[in-house]
């Protein structure tokens, strides 16, 4: 008895310690084992950030990735992606299975055909036909027009402010305009997608048949995020040579090494859970009047809703209150809402946010929904149901100045009965009779 | 040593100069429908953007021309890449258009509006940025913007319908139905009074014609009396404060008193008149 509650506490002292991720520490990384070799500077720096990494071949069937029906890996990296045929379960079929169990994926696309093509078009991407190179003559240099410096964008919530440029080589791919798609890193404006030695009539050839016949300009992405409504995260990256030691070493100017291994901890970090992570921590409502809270309100009632919200901080690996968000919105909602108002942080008591707000004169089920998506965010998402009905019959106002005339002649009625009353058994029987007779 | 090795040697190479290109005879014509005599003609610089900007109307045609020549030799180059791109700072769309070029480096577009090309990106009323890329293996990239250029808005880039929930919301208010509305309280006290009026009729009469309620507090009458006043008084009460529940345990204890006391008033009544006393 008291062993296992030891081990228990050891386990947990022990996680606590490592894992960076709000979602696990346990990492697949499918490679070849030749090439391997080729990116230990990035599985080194996830290891040194507590990840447990297990390496596969993409063609064998061990370690699974699905034992007993449950994902056996919080994250997956796919490194090797132009093998012909994968493994069935790191195929597009089994990737999308363990995703909707909140399984992270790193996925390194492909250039030739490959089984990860489909899997990458699932997710709204655009890849250019096979054997394509993002190719920019742009900016002026030694190195071969395939391998490209690109510049991500200033101000972008996923990666670390004032990153240097990276350097880049592989296949870019269009994306469509669905919401769930985080771009990450576009290509640079000057960039298309072609093949190194074609002659120049092929591009304008391409761009005649119209569609999709020319891959150009800033709008491709090199490297892409789409998180699922369930919070899982996928990142899709143009070309493995990213993560490889040669551009994590490579110069970018003269002496000035490239980002490509700040950039990739910085995926890393949003792919795997760790950065732009929040939570609705619990919700309260209650009647403004009344100090406890209840299911059941009456049209016309104020009430206040709060809701508690905090962020992943990998750094302890906690959860600390947030009162960052500054767009929340409530919803109070029969089938359609009938109330949006925002919801907003208090200041007294950080990560919570609140609004009192009168009840609408309609009675039926109604919900107090959070539904906060935000590009990159995790999103929030609260439902609690309550119940909204019509006062009670002792409930309505009472002594009306309308119902005067009614209530005097009620009154009178009854002073009019009693007066009648006994007057009625009060008089002289035998005086009338007396009367009657004479 | 050995670190600065590299560096050195990086310097060494972006020393060497690739050849470099540039453009001749680069110019810009723009027609319209119905009328073969140019609108608009003007010569193009590398350096420097057209200070005037360029206006397209539904009916204009754009007509680009010029050819790409090595700088040294003056030998006609077919570049690998020839793009004209138009960017729209303010919505950040951008389309790419390439351009077909001979292999002596003759390069003709034609921008017309009538049919706009699918690389055309949705315009505002913002001005569209033309920039001319070129590059080529072996020689250096050339990058030019050449002129703004203004046409009628198209329609807007379509949006993902899920693409709302991204962002924040329209607030809704709910619109409560008007408060009851209650009539001034003169009015309903001036109706009260009318209804309280018969009561002067019936006082009337009654002064002049009064039966003396001679046996009210005789033991016999006063208590079913009582009982029917105390009646009114629960039902009074009933619309004050009282549940439905009290008035009904209340009002069977009292119609147990009102039967005996009842029987008593009524049996008494029709004994004097039967003038059994």
């Amino acid at each position: 008895m008291f062993l296992p509650t030891l081990f228990w506490l050891a386990a947990v002292a022990i996680a606590g310690v490592h894992a960076r991720s709000s979602a696990g520490d346990s990492v697949l990384v499918v490679v070849e084992p030749e090439h391997q070799a080729k990116y230990s500077i990035f599985f080194q720096n996830i290891k040194d950030r507590g990840y447990e990494l297990t390496f596969r071949a993409p063609q064998t069937e061990e370690p699974r990735l699905v034992e007993f029906d449950a994902p056996k890996f919080s994250h997956v990296v796919i490194l090797a992606p132009e093998i012909k045929s994968i493994a069935k379960d790191i195929g597009p079929q089994g990737l999308v299975d363990v995703l909707s169990r909140g399984v992270n994926l790193l996925v390194a696309l492909p250039q030739k055909q490959s089984p990860l093509s489909a899997f990458a078009a699932e997710f709204s991407l655009i890849l250019p036909p096979p054997n394509t190179h993002l190719i920019s003559y742009f900016p002026e240099r030694n190195e071969s027009a395939t391998i490209i410096p690109v510049a991500p964008s200033k101000d972008h919530p996923i990666l670390t402010n004032g990153i240097t440029p990276i350097w880049f080589s592989g296949a870019p791919h269009a994306l469509s305009t669905n919401p769930y798609l985080v771009p990450i890193l576009h290509a640079p404006a000057q960039s298309f997608a072609g093949e190194p030695d074609s002659p120049g009539d092929v591009l304008a050839d391409a761009a005649e048949k119209g569609g999709e016949g020319l891959w150009a300009g800033s709008q491709l992405g090199i490297v892409t995020g789409f998180q699922a409504s369930n919070n899982a995260r996928v990142t899709f990256v143009g070309g493995r040579e990213v993560f490889s030691d040669e551009f994590a070493q490579k110069e970018i100017n003269p002496g000035t090494k490239s980002g490509n291994t700040q950039f990739v901890n910085d995926i890393v970090a949003w792919t795997f859970q760790e950065s732009l992570v929040f939570r609705v921590d619990k919700v309260e409502h209650r009647g403004l009047n009344t100090p406890i809270s209840s299911d059941k309100y009456t049209v016309n009632d104020n009430v206040i809703f709060s809701a508690y919200i905090s962020k992943y901080d990998p750094q302890t690996s906690t959860w600390a209150s947030y009162s960052g968000i500054d767009d929340l919105q409530l919803e109070f909602t029969m089938l359609d809402p009938h109330i949006r108002t925002a919801l907003l942080p208090e200041s007294e008591t950080p990560g919570k946010y609140s609004v009192t707000f009168r009840v609408p004169d309609r009675h039926g089920v109604f919900k107090f929904v959070i539904n906060h998506r935000r590009n990159g965010m995790t999103y929030l998402q609260s439902s609690t149901t309550v119940a909204v009905v019509p006062p009670r019959h002792d409930e309505y106002p009472r002594f009306l100045s309308a119902a005067w005339p009614y209530y005097v002649g009620a009154m009178s009625t009854s002073i009019g009965f009693v007066l009648f009353s006994a007057l009625w058994m009060a008089r002289d029987v035998r005086e009338e009779k007396k009367g009657k007779t004479e | 040593m050995v670190r600065l090795l590299p560096i050195s040697l990086l310097f060494l190479a972006a020393i060497v100069q690739a050849a470099k290109l540039t453009l001749q005879s680069p110019r810009i014509v723009i027609t319209t429908a119905g009328s073969s005599a140019p609108l608009h003609t003007a010569p193009l610089s590398l350096d420097n953007k057209i200070l005037s900007p360029v206006t397209l109307n539904h009916t204009d045609t754009l007509k680009l021309t010029f050819q790409v020549v090595d700088e040294e030799s003056g030998k006609g180059v077919q570049p690998h890449q020839t793009f004209l791109r138009f960017y729209d700072a303010q919505s950040g769309e951008e389309g790419i258009q390439p351009i077909r070029v001979t292999i002596s480096g003759k390069a003709k577009f034609e921008l017309v509006m009538a049919k706009p090309p699918s690389s055309l990106p949705p315009t505002t009323s913002a001005p569209l940025l033309v920039t001319l890329l070129i590059g080529t293996p072996d020689y250096s990239p050339l990058s030019a913007d050449l002129f703004d250029l203004y046409v009628l808005p198209s329609q807007p880039a379509p949006v993902h319908p899920e693409e709302a929930s991204f962002h924040p919301l329209p607030e809704i208010q709910h619109t409560f139905r008007p408060e009851q509305k209650l009539p001034p309280r003169p009015i309903s006290a001036f109706f009260a009074l009318a209804v309280l009026a018969p009561w002067t009729v019936l006082l009337t009469l009654w002064s002049t014609y009064a039966p003396r309620p001679k046996h009210l507090f005789s033991p016999r009458i006063f208590p079913f009396v009582a009982t029917l006043a105390a009646f009114e008084g629960l039902l009074f009460w009933y619309w004050v404060a009282l549940r439905l529940g009290d008035v009904l345990l209340y009002g069977a204890i009292l119609g147990l008193v009102a039967f005996f006391t009842g029987k008593q008033a009524l049996g008494s009544i029709a004994s004097q008149r039967l003038g059994r006393k």
